[in-house]
Parts: C-alpha cells; sequence; structure tokens
C-alpha cells in the first residue's frame, strides 16, 4: 500500500520547504535561539485502536483537549488506517500531530495514557482465565508505557475495569494518584439522563452517583441525586405507586442494563464511552478538580481494610497531577456493607493474579 | 435481547409529578400563553443512514454543538436504537440535545432545517446497474424528506456523489441553492494538509482547491493555492528544483492522485472511512446552520459556470454556503485549457450518467 502521509512520503524534500517561504525575524546576537525553554505540548496516547480507543481519541481530537495523539494498536493495518483517517480531518481542526505505532515507544512523554486494549473471551472461557490473559497483556503494555511517560497520568478503560486499574498500578510502579480507571463515570450519567428526563432538566443539574464495582453489582446512592440543590431521593418517592426497593432496583438495573443493550442492539458501544473519557481527560488535563466517580485506590474508606488495595469507584477530585481526593460519602450501613462486599470479591481475584 | 427501560415512567414512575418538584411562574389572564406567539424552532439535523459514515457525521455534529435535535434514521431498526442510546447516554458530558431514531423517513426527518444522506454506501467500483440501485434508494428517502421539511437544506455524502446529489435535486423539488453534495471538500482538506504539513503552518493557513467531479478525476486548481498571501505553486517551483524533488507536472499528478486516493488507502487499511468525512460534513453543517458564508468546494448545479459548458449537472466547485444554502458559485475562476478541459470532460461523462437514470 502506497504511504502517503505527507509531501516527503512523494519524495518531496521537507527540509527546504520553508526556507525562504517564511522568515524569522531579525535576531539580537546576544540572544541563542535555543535558549528559550518551549513550554511542551500537551500529549495523549490511546492504547488500543478499536471502537472504544477510537471513540475516546476521535472525541478528545474534536474537543481540542490535546496538542499530540498517539494511537497503539497490535493490529499495524488497522492502526494505520484509523491514524490516517484522523489525519484526514486535521485541516478541519486546529493543528494536532497525530502518531501512530505498534511501539510504545510512539508514547514517550505522554501527560495521559489511556489504556483500552483487552483480549476477546474465547466461547466458555472462565472468567479468572480471561483476567489472566489480560493480565499478560498489560505486562506488554504497562512497563513499557510507565517507562516512556514516567510522570503521566494513566487512566485505565478495558475491562473488568476495577481489576485491571489495580494491575496496571501494580505494574506501572506510579503513586495510587496517578492511576485511575473510568469506573462509575458513565454508568452515573446513564444514571443522571434518566433522572433528568424524567424531571425535564438539564442532566448536568442532576447530582446522581453510582460507585463501587463497575458492572452488575455497582450501587446508586439514592441520597446522593440533588437537583437544584434538593434532594431528590422524597420526589421520586412520591411520584411511584409503590415505592420500594424494587422500584430502586429497577432504576439501578436500566443504568447497569445500559451498556449490554447498545451491545444488544449495535454490537458494541463506543460513542457514550468516548465522551465519559474525554469528559475525564479534560478535568484532568486542564485541572479543573471536578468530582468524578471513578475507579480509585479505596483501602482505608468505609471500612474497606487498609491492607486490600483494591480499585473501585468512588466520587473523586481530578486534576493534573490526578486524584486530589476522594468523597468521604455518607453512606448507609447497607451501602457501606455492599462497598465491603464489592471490596472483598475484588480483593480475591487479584491475589491470584501474582503481582 | 432485553430491552432496557428508556425513562423512569417505564419503570412506573409518575412522570406528571414534576410539577411538584419545580413551579412555574405565575402567569397573568393577559399574557399570551406562548402558544400563539411564533418561537423560534429548536435547529434540527437529520442523519439518514446510521453507519459509519453518518454515525461518525451525527456524533461530529453533537460534539460540536451544532444542532438542538438529531434524528438519526436508518432500514436496520436495532442498529439506529443502539446508535441513539450510545449517544443519549452521554448526556451529563453534553450540552442538552433532543436526540430520536427510527426507520420511519417522514416521521423522524420531520421539520430538518439540514437532512444530510449517506445512504445507500457504495464501497464497488460505480456501475450504471448500481447507480440505478442507488438512485432507487434515494427514490424511498428523498420525497420523504422534501415532504416534512419543505424548507430543509439537503446534502448528499453517498457515492458517486455528483449524480447522487443531481438526483436528489431532481427527486426533492427543492430549488438547486438547497441542495448540495459534499464533493471535493474532504480532498481539498488533504491536499491542504500535506501542503500545510509541507510548509510547517496551520491547514487552516492554506487556500487549496479540489473541483470538478468528486473521484479519481478530480481537479487540483493549482494556481489556486496560497499561504500567507503568497501564491504557492510559483514559489515551490523555484525552490525545489534538484532533479529528486522538482515541483513538475509529474510531480503536482502525484500529489493529486495521493489526495484522490486517500480514501481508498485509508478504506484499505482499516475496512471502511469515518472520522475525516464526519468532520469535513460537520463543516459544511456549520456554514450552513450558522450562516457563515464561508467558501468550499462542494458539489453543486454547476451549469454555466464551465466555460463551454452547459450541462446541467452537479459537480464541486468553490460555494459560498449560508442559512440559505448556496449562496453564490466562484464565477471568476481562472482556470488553465488543461484544467477546463477535464471539467468539460466530467461533466459531459456526469451528464451521461443523469441522462441514463431518466430522472
Amino acid at each position: 500500500m502506497h504511504k502517503t502521509s505527507s509531501l516527503s512520503d512523494l519524495g518531496f524534500d521537507a527540509a527546504d520547504a520553508s526556507s525562504g517561504f517564511f522568515r524569522p525575524v531579525a535576531d539580537d546576537s546576544t540572544h541563542s535561539s535555543s535558549s528559550a525553554p518551549h513550554r511542551r505540548l500537551t500529549k495523549v496516547s490511546v492504547i488500543g485502536a478499536g471502537n472504544v480507543g477510537m471513540a475516546i481519541a476521535q472525541t478528545i481530537l474534536t474537543q481540542n483537549l490535546a496538542d499530540e495523539i498517539a494511537l497503539v494498536d497490535a493490529l499495524p493495518d488497522k492502526l494505520r488506517g484509523e491514524a490516517l483517517d484522523l489525519q484526514h480531518a486535521t485541516a478541519f481542526l486546529p493543528r494536532v500531530r497525530i502518531v501512530s505505532g505498534t511501539d510504545h515507544a510512539v508514547t514517550a512523554s505522554s501527560d495521559l495514557v489511556v489504556v483500552t486494549a483487552g483480549v476477546r473471551q474465547n466461547p466458555g472461557e472462565a472468567r479468572l482465565s480471561l483476567l489472566r490473559r489480560n493480565v499478560e497483556l498489560f505486562r506488554k503494555i504497562v512497563p513499557p508505557v510507565a517507562e516512556h511517560s514516567p510522570d503521566a497520568l494513566l487512566l485505565v478503560v478495558s475491562n473488568p475495569v476495577d481489576v485491571l486499574t489495580y494491575v496496571a498500578w501494580k505494574l506501572s510502579g506510579f503513586p495510587a494518584s496517578r492511576v485511575i480507571g473510568s469506573g462509575t463515570n458513565l454508568d452515573s450519567s446513564r444514571f443522571r439522563f434518566l433522572v433528568a428526563e424524567h424531571l425535564d432538566v438539564n442532566a448536568q443539574d442532576v447530582q446522581a452517583y453510582m460507585v463501587g464495582e463497575h458492572g452488575d453489582s455497582s450501587l446508586a446512592i439514592w441520597s446522593t441525586i440533588s437537583v437544584a440543590g434538593m434532594s431528590a431521593f422524597k420526589s421520586l418517592r412520591d411520584s411511584h405507586h409503590s415505592f420500594d426497593e424494587a422500584a430502586l432496583e429497577g432504576i439501578r438495573r436500566a443504568v447497569v442494563g445500559g451498556a449490554y443493550e447498545v451491545i444488544g442492539l449495535k454490537g458494541y458501544t463506543s460513542w457514550a464511552i468516548g465522551y465519559s473519557v474525554a469528559s475525564l481527560a479534560a478535568s484532568l488535563l486542564r485541572d479543573q478538580r471536578r468530582v468524578h466517580p471513578v475507579s480509585v485506590l479505596a483501602s482505608g474508606s468505609h471500612g474497606i481494610s487498609d491492607g486490600h488495595d483494591v480499585f473501585l469507584s468512588l466520587p473523586a477530585r481530578l486534576g493534573r497531577s490526578g486524584v486530589l481526593g476522594v468523597a468521604e460519602m455518607d453512606l448507609t450501613e447497607v451501602e457501606a456493607a455492599q462497598l465491603r462486599r464489592s471490596a472483598k470479591t475484588l480483593w480475591e481475584n487479584c491475589q491470584l493474579l501474582d503481582l | 435481547m432485553k430491552k432496557e427501560a428508556s425513562s423512569l415512567s417505564e419503570l412506573g414512575f409518575d412522570v406528571n409529578f414534576g410539577a411538584g418538584f419545580f413551579r412555574q411562574v405565575p402567569s397573568s389572564e393577559s399574557c399570551d400563553g406562548g402558544g400563539t406567539q411564533r418561537r423560534r424552532r429548536p435547529t434540527k439535523v437529520s442523519v439518514i443512514g446510521a453507519g459509519d459514515v453518518g454515525m461518525a457525521i451525527a456524533q461530529t455534529i453533537l460534539t460540536l454543538g451544532l444542532a438542538d435535535e438529531i434524528a438519526l434514521v436508518d432500514a436496520d431498526a436495532h442498529k439506529v436504537r443502539g446508535e441513539m442510546l450510545d449517544l443519549q447516554h452521554a448526556a451529563a458530558f453534553l450540552p442538552r440535545v433532543r436526540i430520536v431514531a427510527g426507520t420511519d423517513v417522514l416521521a423522524l426527518t420531520r421539520g430538518s432545517d439540514l437532512a444530510i444522506v449517506t445512504v445507500p454506501g457504495a464501497r464497488q467500483q460505480v456501475t450504471m446497474e448500481l447507480l440505478r440501485k442507488n438512485v432507487a434508494v434515494l427514490r424511498e428517502i428523498v420525497p420523504a424528506v422534501a415532504e416534512g421539511s419543505p424548507e430543509s437544506l439537503l446534502l448528499v455524502v453517498s457515492n458517486p456523489v455528483d449524480v447522487l446529489a443531481y438526483a436528489a435535486w431532481k427527486l426533492s423539488g427543492f430549488p438547486a441553492s438547497r441542495v448540495i453534495g459534499s464533493g471535493t471538500n474532504l480532498d481539498s482538506s488533504r491536499l491542504r494538509r500535506l501542503l500545510a504539513d509541507h510548509l510547517g503552518v496551520g491547514a487552516q493557513d492554506v487556500q487549496a482547491y479540489m473541483v470538478g467531479e468528486h473521484g479519481g478525476t478530480a481537479v487540483a486548481l493549482w494556481s489556486s493555492i496560497s499561504v500567507g498571501g503568497m501564491p504557492v505553486l510559483s514559489y515551490l517551483q523555484k525552490t525545489h528544483t534538484s532533479s529528486s524533488s522538482s515541483f513538475d507536472g509529474e510531480a503536482l499528478e502525484g500529489i493529486r492522485q495521493a489526495v484522490v486516493g486517500g480514501a481508498r488507502e485509508v478504506i484499505g487499511l482499516k475496512g471502511y472511512a469515518s472520522w475525516a468525512i464526519g468532520y469535513s460534513v460537520a463543516s459544511l453543517a456549520r456554514s450552513l446552520l450558522r450562516d457563515q458564508r464561508r467558501v468550499h468546494p462542494v458539489s453543486v448545479l454547476a451549469k454555466g459556470f464551465i466555460p463551454g459548458d452547459d450541462h446541467q449537472v452537479f459537480l464541486s466547485l468553490p460555494a459560498r454556503l449560508g442559512r440559505g444554502g448556496v449562496l453564490g458559485v466562484a464565477a471568476g475562476l481562472e482556470l488553465t485549457a488543461d484544467e477546463e478541459s477535464t471539467l468539460r470532460r466530467s461533466a459531459e461523462t456526469l451528464w451521461g450518467h443523469c441522462q441514463a437514470l431518466g430522472l
């Protein structure tokens, strides 16, 4: 296949290109042209150029969050095609450098590395076996990425996200404040969307958190639902003919089932997780101090044993240096117990992974 | 497959209760209830075809905040519902946009400001038979769109875009100023990017137009290229004089081929092309919906603009785009004899196709 991403690929010498066409301003001889330190550009790397990785990369590009984007994947043709497809779009956008490669060296000096890579489940494969194969994949990815970008923030999206965020933390050697998982950030958005539609308000005006283990056992913290400074829980109760645990569980299941429904209909999910992760990227890279429910090191919270280094989702303040703090939520005893139960299961899984 | 509840009312929560949560301001009797007053309608964009191209377009339009309402239409009911949910689930991360989806073209697209047609997909070489099939698909769609949105702008993306834009124009009964094809907008942007990277400038500072028939025979208007107010071609020819990298005719043709072959290259590598056309069409959508008066090379009714040609065909020329559609087409292009004859040849070929379709 004819490689044509630049005129130099077509035989034109790039070295002479702009000299003469644009001339630098006359420099004072006392100044050395290389003395001024250049402010580094913001670089985001996305590992995995599948539907999820590319939706994330493209949303980050459209929202102008990075000056340079690096894509990494094991399939060289697919990777190059995706990089080219984005490069072809760059004339419509502010100048962004897009690089790609199957070698992690291309991610060097990243400010943020997003990991979406994961192995495909074999028919009938047991969860533990799948998990172990994902760990082996992460062993190939995380150490080189950490070495090439020792100061980066690491954001894990691959599932099961809580366990794999723990794995990435262990393999990277990074402080826990620089390693997060996308966790229940998107589940919470689905939760807020349902409540917002019901109340006919903008979803951004609905505060509502889903926490804990991302997936079937995530927890909806009903007391956190608030709109216009009012708790919406009482209103929900008053509007249901037989408000009970089952009614609440119905909402929670609709949220958790949302991803499965999309997968059943279109084969995979992409856009929503793309926006979710781009939103996290914006909070991190632009030091927004926003609170997002994301998978963080939760040991010591809510009675989770200090020695159990599990990652699970709690509302966390995110900024340029990563996790600035984790909310000390007011959970009911039932909620705290459910959280501890998830933590126990997650810890058991983590212990089986030899990390 | 389990259909999840997509609203709290489906889960038994009374939708009318919200009245107690937020109370309306008192309204006086003499006040107009708001119903008779003409309220500015929300901006609605419909995308017909929820494949890779259609969805990249819809998602980019959503991210850029260009529409208040987006309708997705596709023959595959499950697929299009899945795509709608995937966008709706991101509600917490975006300004509020109403998103609807389904298979009924008329019902879903009613009241559109802009309707974007991305069907049918054409992957293989275009033959007359394929062309007839494609027009048959448009016959099912375009009249319905026109009926439900008689004031809408119509933007055709499906290939071969010039013939299909012509077909859509005929089938809609719209004035030609309200029908355009995405044409060489993306090809031109590829050319600009190649040149921009080479010169170390931002692509937005490179003016360069590819015109004519979208595809292998698109024409690069080399004399039109300028950067920072300077004509680029003569400069490049002066500075690149070594035998290995001179800007002679052969070299220029090499660049042109690389540009028009761009989509094919991406398709060969990843199986389809989506992101770039998504941005290209979103860029057109912005110029149209926000009345930007920007000049884009897009497929328009070219009759009278090519010297020596009078055919009623659509092909790409630099056109000023705004809320009313095509506000004007470049009438003073300085074309070389070769460029003129290529365009005339394209117009004739396209006319042959259009006539054979009996529209």
